[in-house]
């Protein structure tokens, strides 16, 4: 038995609800997080990421420094970005093709902040209904 | 690699994170939680509190970074030189695997 964390962005939720249930999982619980990832040091993409937000961002009414500030918060690493935590319990054969449909239903062009996938141990489950324990009482 | 959940006071968040970054563990999930320890709760009058607004911090660390970033958190989340009631805890599970979204090739 297996936990699946996996970490996605809030607007892939229902892309990812639908690729479980193309792989065969429809039982999950998600809750709502915020999250932040390791440090970008390509400063290149960085940069690009910059000229792309001031190109959004800036109007005739917004201050110049605000914007600035705001978006170099943005890419500086320190700010937390809401994402959706997913849970999902497994059988140990089913690991590798739900991992393989979260991330083929959550990568993007953009790359970074597309989330992450962690696998984990579980020792024992119990259905509530049933009382049954063990493998049969993930699915 | 191992997954750290730490409980922390609300008002520590920023500082626990801060200190977390400084140190170059800047990746981190964090959800709003409530819960009650062992102390049942607190009890003011005759009301009992025992949905206490805490901070869940989760990350994903390499097995020989668990001192250092347990200690950060340790130092950091506990209040006054004794530790109160209420500092938090910090519960370490094992990770078998991790997968970033954005790269072909497992690991964190």
């Amino acid at each position: 038995m297996k936990e699946i964390m996996s970490i996605v962005r809030m607007k892939k939720t229902s892309a990812t609800k639908r690729a479980l249930v193309a792989a065969g999982v429809a039982g999950f619980t998600a809750v709502k997080v915020s999250g932040r990832g390791h440090l970008v040091t390509d400063s290149q993409g960085l940069e690009k990421c910059r000229e792309k937000l001031l190109a959004m961002g800036m109007d005739e009414l917004s201050d110049a420094t605000d914007t600035e500030n705001l978006i170099t918060s943005f890419l500086d690493g320190s700010r937390f970005f809401p994402r959706r935590l997913f849970t999902i319990l497994a059988h140990d054969d089913d690991v590798p093709r739900i991992v393989e449909a979260i991330t083929t239903a959550n990568r993007t062009e953009y790359r970074i902040g597309d989330g992450a996938i962690f696998v984990l141990p579980v020792s024992d489950a119990l259905r509530v209904r049933t009382g049954e324990a063990g493998e049969a009482a993930i699915w | 690699m191992l997954l750290i959940r730490a409980i922390v006071r609300p008002e520590k968040k920023d500082e626990v994170l801060a200190g977390l970054s400084g140190a170059g563990f800047n990746a981190a999930t964090m959800v709003d939680v409530v819960g009650r320890g062992k102390q049942k709760g607190i009890r003011i009058g005759g009301m009992v509190y025992d949905e206490i607004p805490k901070v869940l911090i989760l990350m994903v660390i390499q097995d020989n970074d668990k001192e250092k970033v347990v200690k950060i958190i340790l130092d950091i989340a506990r209040t006054g030189t004794e530790g109160t009631f209420g500092d938090g805890k910090i519960f370490v599970s094992p990770v078998e695997e991790a997968y970033t979204i954005s790269k072909n090739s497992p690991g964190l």
